[in-house]
């Protein structure tokens, strides 16, 4: 079952899909057994109104959902949790981090990629070149094979470098 | 501190008097500073041997020393002087400890332990409390004690809530030497300073027992005391919070007088602890909490040389009301009037707070590592459990305790006394083995790096993003809250406009790296010289960088709050002192230079006359338009650095230029530098003036002079912190096209400072190439071209072989070239080459008769001042 594919008990799965199906009661039989074909749209996750203010909403629902549209089937909703629960080897939360990062999907973090990430952590508060000071710098530091863009081997090469860095990257259900 | 005996007959005041002794009005200040004066001569003396200090930690040393003092004074007196008085510590000691610890907490760690810290503070103490209080009483019923230790249950109660409290200055003083990790320090650190709590309210309602008598208490009263810990530490905390409010609010409007904000930071503090006192709430927490909310704000608020101060006076009044408890408590330890020493009770305490302070970390720690993302193992809880130091805080209260009321005080201040030493001198003597020995996990200062920060924060949010989606409120739901508004509503309001925006604590983190870099390449720069002697030709380049790494360090210090985190730390790491140390040796030795041109230097010099402002007018016009274009491509890695160095520069050059006038004696060249002259004046002021438009500042010095360029080059090659960019002699060919091609730096260090000889020209960083391209080509369709091109020629100064042939035809050539030019590239180039030149009057001249060997045609102008700036460097 799905329990094999995730690092959750039962308990914790059912309460996942208990959590998934409130998001959308009409949508989501309660009836899991035949596996029908439902997904959640992006629209209602990105219309939670604890959401509104987070920066990474839609990027988070477009790494984990499986055509990257956003919309989340519940394998993808369990997917996410378990990546980021604490039994998730390091290398699986490196992973989906970097992914995450990865905004236009080309495998390497690249200057637009971190552009975009901190201009949604600094809610545009600093000015584009401050901004491209800081990609740079952020390049350099983590660039080991001097391509000028993070693969996912620079981006977990900096992750081992500083050790409790990952151990953040957790969440309790 | 002479006997007041000593005067002079103060009896007969015969006549006017030319002196008088007035030892009596000047006695208790003067006995104050006498006693700071020779706790801190204490330390100097502890410090002058490494070894010492480094095994046994200070409070331990300053225990003795107040012993040794004691023991004079009471030889000397016949009586015990000069104790720790409780009010003296609570009202002047006291505060400055807690207030420097409070502000430099590390708020995050703190609020991300929050909850381990909070058990063990209530839970804990509680515990020890109760449990110490009961096992003595049972020892005092078993019948194991003297009989004169006349105590019930609620005397040995109060003496177990007294004794068990773990101590915010011997924690602070013993574990500021030792190193663990940052976690297990917030959490025995902030233990010890939120546990005030508890033990100022079961202190109180102990005492008050005490007094009313086992008979005559009531259920009620037990519900009283619950709810007074209650109103005591929330009353403290909102103490803490409203005064850190006010705090955060008064220094918004310091703009003006900047000169008291340090002040306002002290004074607020100190009033939040009086008016916790006052009401009898948890003044601790009110301080401590005080301090870490009104931080964020007050830094952001008040200058840089106002933080510098409200740092540097807090750890100064910190270290020696430090110096002092300690001292004092050997100094009161003298004193055996007060003693009545019991030895079952002495060691039955100490057994007993070793014991139940170790089963209690051990039970919380059991259950607080279910709910921690990171387990504290066993190591972990070992040195919780060794690192409950008990100090001046337990003194200061069993002193307070009133002997009408409780019988057995002299005892208790005997076992006080002898658990303070023992937990202040044995553990904090063994506890820096211990921790050797298990191998406890240290604190790394790495270097924090950007790409840390800048996950640090997305994990944050996405963490809170999917706590949003599964609808669980934990702690990350409740920080991003908490963010939000403080983004919206007290950040708006609590800080000024101009300091909002440099608050991003991304931004921050740059600073602060470039910073770094700035002084590890100095550092570098300075040991590779000496074992490389690259004595002239790397001098230059190194001594600008330090320079400008220096000004850069002040500057950007200046604008953002760069030294928060790294001054957060209450650990203060060698590595700190070593930046500190690096600074002042970069202080020391560089600003020299600078300060000597700057002494002659006078803005009203030179007074440009009509034709020349109209030239300077025409010039800067046509320059930004060309800046435009240069401007998107500008920005490397280290421009901002290059910026602080570019204003370095400019103002050197500056003062060069203006310097030098009078001994610039050929009239050939009087003509372009009088045109240039002033406008490098113009430059440079702009800089001074503009504060908010770095960029343009930026654009408007490394274009306005093709020379400046070449300044550009050099940083920008050096930038990296490494430097084996530095070309070796040998490597230059000595024609210049060979040159371009074979430029040493060419491969090296690809990402930060490419330089890429292009078109046999011109030498530029990668990013910088097309702007060149564009700026000489628009240039040389005002200017004459063929200066232009060669303008950006030779920009290799660090190389030595160039250095030996090049410059001397450079500075002859210049003159009749630069004549030859149009106006505006005509000032710029030949203006700077001559001011620049001009100051080294006699190498240059030296250096003449070679210059007529030497035709290489068009020598760029630029080599000129580069050379020159050699010299220079290696007179210095």
């Amino acid at each position: 079952m799905v329990k094999d594919c995730t690092f959750f008990t039962r308990k914790e799965i059912l309460r996942l899909f208990y959590r998934y199906r409130d998001l959308a009661p009409q949508l989501v039989p309660l009836d899991y057994t035949d596996k029908p074909a439902v997904t959640l749209p992006y629209e209602l996750i990105a219309s939670m109104p604890e959401l509104k203010d987070n920066p990474f909403r839609q990027r988070i629902a477009e790494v984990f959902s499986e055509h990257g549209d956003g919309n989340m089937t519940l394998d993808n909703f369990l997917d996410m949790f378990s990546v980021l629960s604490e039994m998730a080897p390091r290398d699986l939360k490196a992973y989906y981090a970097f992914k995450i990062y990865d905004f236009n999907n080309d495998d390497y973090i690249c200057k637009s990629d971190l552009e975009k990430t901190v201009n949604k952590l600094t809610r545009n508060e600093l000015t584009p070149e401050e901004v491209s000071l800081v990609c740079e710098k952020v390049i350099y530091e983590a660039d080991v094979d001097n391509d000028g863009k993070l693969s996912l081997e620079d981006f977990q090469h900096m992750i081992i470098r500083a050790p409790d860095f990952l151990s953040t990257f957790h969440i309790r259900i | 501190m002479q006997p007041p005996a000593a005067s002079p007959g103060p009896a007969a005041p015969a006549g006017a008097e030319l002196l008088r002794w007035q030892w009596q009005e000047v006695q208790a200040p003067c006995l104050v500073a006498a006693w700071i004066l020779v706790a801190s001569l204490a330390k100097i003396v502890f410090h002058l041997s490494r070894k010492v200090t480094s095994i046994v930690p200070e409070s331990c040393l300053l225990i003795l020393l107040g012993l040794v003092l004691g023991g004079i004074v009471l030889a000397v007196a016949k009586k015990a002087e000069y104790q720790l008085e409780p009010n003296m510590f609570f009202l002047f000691l006291l505060p400055p400890i807690v207030l420097d610890s409070g502000y430099f907490m590390p708020s995050r760690l703190f609020f991300d332990n929050i909850g381990a810290i909070l058990t063990y503070a209530v839970v804990g103490t509680l515990w020890n409390s109760f449990a110490t209080g009961t096992a003595l009483w049972g020892l005092h019923r078993a019948g194991l004690m003297d009989p004169g230790v006349e105590a019930g249950l609620m005397d040995f109660l109060l003496f177990g809530s007294l004794i068990s409290a773990v101590d915010p200055v011997a924690v602070l003083a013993v574990f500021e030497e030792v190193h663990v990790n940052e976690t297990l320090f917030i959490i025995v650190f902030g233990e010890s300073l939120l546990n005030d709590a508890v033990t100022v309210v079961l202190y109180k309602v102990f005492n008050s027992f005490v007094e009313l008598g086992p008979a005559h208490i009531h259920a009620t009263d037990y519900v009283k005391g619950v709810a007074s810990f209650f109103l005591v530490s929330l009353g403290g905390t909102a103490v803490g919070l409203l005064f850190a409010f006010l705090l955060a609010l008064i220094t918004r409007f310091t703009k003006r007088v900047r000169i008291i904000e340090p002040l306002f930071v002290f004074l607020l503090a100190y009033v939040a602890y009086l008016a916790a006192e006052m009401v009898s709430l948890s003044s601790i927490l009110a301080v401590t909490f005080c301090g870490i909310c009104c931080k964020k704000y007050v830094e952001a608020n008040i200058s840089q040389k106002s933080r510098t101060t409200v740092k540097y006076t807090m750890k100064t009044l910190a270290s020696s009301s430090e110096t002092i408890i300690f001292m004092f408590l050997g100094i009161s330890a003298v004193d055996t009037s007060k003693w009545a020493w019991d030895t079952a009770l002495v060691l039955g305490t100490l057994f007993f707070i070793l014991l139940f302070r170790a089963v209690g970390v051990v039970l919380q720690t059991h259950v607080l590592n279910r709910f921690r993302l990171i387990p504290l193992d066993r190591i972990d809880q070992v040195v919780m459990s060794y690192g409950g130091l008990r100090g001046a805080v337990a003194f200061a209260l069993v002193i307070l305790l009133d002997r009408e009321k409780v019988k057995a005080k002299d005892y208790f201040v005997a076992t006080t006394i002898v658990v303070v030493f023992f937990t202040v001198i044995v553990q904090g003597l063994t506890i820096k083995p211990l921790v050797t020995w298990l191998k406890v996990k240290r604190s790394d200062h790495h270097k924090p790096t950007l790409n840390e920060e800048l996950h640090e924060h997305a994990f944050d949010h996405i963490l809170a993003a999917v706590e949003d989606i599964v609808g669980h409120h934990g702690y990350h739901y409740w920080r991003d809250k908490w963010e939000q508004f403080d983004k919206k509503y007290l950040s708006q309001l609590l800080m000024r406009k101009s300091a909002y925006r440099l608050r991003d604590e991304i931004w921050d983190v740059y600073y602060k790296l470039n910073i770094r870099d700035a002084i590890s390449f100095a550092d570098q720069g300075g040991h590779v010289l000496s074992a490389a002697k690259l004595a002239l030709p790397s001098m230059p380049s190194r001594t600008s960088m330090s320079e400008s790494s220096v000004t850069n360090l002040l500057r950007e210090s200046g604008s953002g709050a760069c030294l928060d985190l790294q001054v957060i730390d209450t650990v203060r790491s060698r590595r700190d002192k070593e930046d500190a140390a690096m600074h002042h040796v970069l202080r020391g030795s560089l600003y020299k230079p600078r300060r000597r041109y700057k002494a002659s230097y006078s803005r009203h010099f030179i007074s440009p006359d009509k034709q020349e402002r109209q030239d300077k007018e025409i010039f800067r016009q046509n320059m930004k338009r060309r800046l435009e274009t240069f401007k998107s491509t500008k920005h490397n890695v280290c421009s901002s650095k290059s910026k602080a160095r570019l204003k370095e520069k400019g103002r050197k050059k500056k003062n060069i230029s203006l310097t030098k006038e009078t001994p610039n004696g050929k009239t050939q060249r009087n003509i372009p530098w009088q045109e240039a002259a002033p406008v490098l004046v113009m430059v440079s002021s702009e800089e001074e003036e503009s504060d908010s438009s770095e960029t343009e500042r930026e654009d408007d010095e490394g274009i306005v002079f093709i020379a400046r360029a070449t300044d550009e080059v050099l940083q920008g090659k050096t930038t990296p912190g490494s430097l084996d960019v530095c070309p070796s002699p040998c490597i230059i060919p000595p024609s210049p096209t060979l040159a371009e091609k074979e430029l040493p730096w060419k491969g090296d260090q690809a990402d930060l400072a490419v330089y890429v000889s292009s078109e046999t020209t011109k030498i530029v960083p990668v990013d910088m190439q097309k702007a060149w391209n564009q700026s000489i080509s628009s240039l040389e369709s005002i200017a004459s071209p063929p200066g232009t091109e060669s303008g950006p020629q030779h920009r290799r100064f660090v190389c030595p072989v160039l250095e030996e042939g090049r410059p001397q035809s450079a500075s002859h050539v210049t003159p009749e070239q630069s004549s030859c030019f149009q106006f505006p590239s005509h000032i710029s180039r030949s203006g700077r080459s001559q001011s620049d030149s001009s100051p080294d009057g006699p190498e240059q001249q030296e250096l003449q008769p070679l210059m007529a060997t030497e035709e290489q045609g068009r020598m760029p102008p630029t080599v000129e001042p580069r050379r020159l700036m050699f010299h220079r460097a290696s007179h210095l």
